[in-house]
């Protein structure tokens, strides 16, 4: 299961549309989150349909909230999702076994197990989070909640029983002003890094969309070495790839 | 199925249901659940609690917990009463089930009325139920002042079991105040010492909420700590017997909510616990009151005395 979060105040203003990347990452497997940070009297009304849509286009939710909120809901956003994601796959699933369209069809009394199955996928299947973070002007007084919320999410995602890494991104890249920087690479135990997101000089330039196909094309990178690896059966390292 | 969570069901309203065609007459909303809303009904003349669900799922993942505790709890009266969805007059449909009804106030609300001197068994009867949803292969997750209900006599029900989850799992709903990782004192992983540590944060809630809420807002996410909670288990007189048993909670010492029990009622009955004394700085006019009543009393035991109705002489 692929993830994409992107936690923003603003609307993008470079590049390609990120309502684009949303609907390239779909395409890709990859489901995307979105969650407007704002604070109290603060108002992002134009981003707001921005972040709607770009969450509408890669099949995930969107929420406007304030930093004291925003560890509890990167969490919940992650967990619903996995549990969607499963969702899908087991109504898939069932279409074909019990002709059933989904888990709501069935009768209360034979959901249970279905749901039982859905609940252990759900904890054991296989998961990347990738945070990608707008460090923009605005968002700059900010970011200590978003490093917290970095922190709570592989709390939460170290209890459950199945592989879980996050990666974390942040834009606009600082030396042209286009892109992303990747400031932690798949991993799913943070307790060493003292300092997630680094302190930077910042440049007006919002750019969401080039920021999101970077983090897209990180994915299928990481699934394409994943692959390859597989191949060599576990016998040669990874030198021979 | 849509979501329920603009659905609200006014006074007087039928919801049949899909499947079994049981008839539930609305009475009331009882309150806000994280996986949908519970109301009050009236099904054959008797008064039941029925929960709609937002998402089937969610719901169902919450019945299997309940099932799982009714295999356990075979003597009881049953919890969970049937299960069923309904159709909505605007074509919506909706997961729901229905529970017994449980009068009672929630617990903070009810110790306000009552006194604090109900805490101690209060406690002990909450982690009496605790341990029987353990002992299903369950930790509680959301423990918190609300989803305790009281009932008559310091009877102790939990409500609102969305967070309940299989041992060994993650938690699947938790409050951020209660949760043992926000107060970096271990995982999320669903085991008995999670809703033990979540059980002590909310007699800490209850006597000492101000200076939890304040540690909450005002210490750094990487400066909480157990150490930080455990200082405010010596202070106030309700929570001082049990402040031994509070910081073993907090630290995850004890193995299981039987073991924690047994501790708890070994102060209960061990002489440790002695009536809560009110602190005069802050209760000056429960001091006046009980003077008042003081008053009272004494005309009273006059009156009687002169009716002849007490024999004189009495202390």
């Amino acid at each position: 299961m692929k993830q994409l979060l992107l936690i923003t105040d603003g609307c993008s203003n470079v590049g390609v549309s990120p309502v684009i990347a949303a609907a390239h990452a779909k395409a890709e497997g990859i489901t995307v989150n979105v969650i407007g940070v704002v604070e109290r009297g603060e108002s992002i009304s134009s981003a707001e349909i921005e972040i709607e849509e770009i969450a509408r286009a890669g099949g995930g939710m969107s929420r406007i909230v304030n930093p004291r909120q925003l560890s509890q809901t990167v969490q919940m956003m992650t967990r619903k999702t996995v549990v969607t994601t499963i969702q899908q796959a087991v109504n898939r699933e069932l279409r074909q076994v019990f002709g059933a369209e989904s888990v709501e069809a069935l009768p209360p009394d034979r959901r249970g197990e279905v749901v039982r199955v859905i609940d252990e996928l759900g904890e054991s299947a296989p998961l990347k989070v990738a945070l990608l973070i707008d460090a923009s002007g605005s968002m700059r007084p900010k970011l200590p909640a978003v490093e917290e919320a970095i922190r709570d999410l592989v709390l939460s995602l170290q209890a459950r029983s199945g592989k879980s890494e996050i990666a974390v991104f942040h834009f606009p890249d600082s030396e042209d002003g286009e892109g992303c920087v990747c400031d932690l690479d798949w991993t799913d135990n943070i307790a060493g890094v003292k300092r997630i997101l680094p302190k930077l000089e910042m440049r007006g330039t919002t750019p969401t969309g080039p920021a999101m196909m970077q983090v897209i094309d990180f994915f299928r990178r990481g699934d394409y070495g994943r692959t390859n690896r597989g191949e060599t059966d576990g016998m040669m390292g990874e030198d021979v790839v | 199925m849509k979501t329920s969570s603009e659905l609200r069901l006014a006074p007087g309203s039928v919801v049949t249901g899909k499947w079994k065609g049981g008839r539930y007459r609305v009475e009331r909303l009882l309150g806000e659940g994280a996986n949908g809303r519970v109301y009050l009904v009236e099904h054959g003349r008797r008064l039941y609690a029925m929960k709609v669900g937002g998402d089937a799922v969610d719901l169902q993942s919450e019945i299997n917990a309940l099932r799982a505790l009714a295999a356990r709890r075979r003597r009881a009266e049953p919890f969970l009463v049937a299960v069923d969805d309904f159709v909505h007059r605007d074509g919506s449909e909706h997961p729901f089930y229905i529970m017994r009804y449980v009068r009672g106030r929630a617990l903070h609300e009810y110790l306000q009325r009552e006194g604090a001197d109900w805490f101690p068994l209060v406690g002990y009867n909450l982690l009496g139920r605790l341990a029987e949803l353990h002992e299903a292969g369950f930790a509680f997750g959301d423990l918190k002042r609300e989803n305790v209900l009281v009932g008559d006599y310091g009877r102790v029900e939990l409500v609102d079991y969305g967070g309940a989850t299989a041992f060994g799992k993650s938690v699947r709903q938790f409050t951020e105040l209660y949760d043992r990782g926000y107060w970096n004192a271990g995982s999320r992983t669903a085991e008995p010492g999670y809703d033990l540590f979540s059980f002590a944060v909310l007699c800490l809630h209850l006597f000492e909420g101000r200076r939890l809420l304040q540690l909450s807002q005002t210490l750094l996410p990487q400066n909480r700590s157990p150490a930080e909670l455990i200082r405010l288990t010596e202070s106030h007189p309700a929570l001082k017997p049990f402040a031994g048993w509070l910081q073993r909670a907090l630290r995850g010492e004890f193995a299981s909510a039987r073991e924690a029990a047994a501790a708890w009622q070994r102060i209960l009955y061990g002489g440790i616990a002695k009536p809560v004394r009110r602190r005069s700085s802050s209760a000056g006019w429960a001091a006046g009151l009980f003077a008042c009543t003081m008053l009272a009393l004494a005309a009273t035991i006059l009156w009687l005395m002169t009716e002849g109705v007490l024999p004189a002489g009495l202390p």
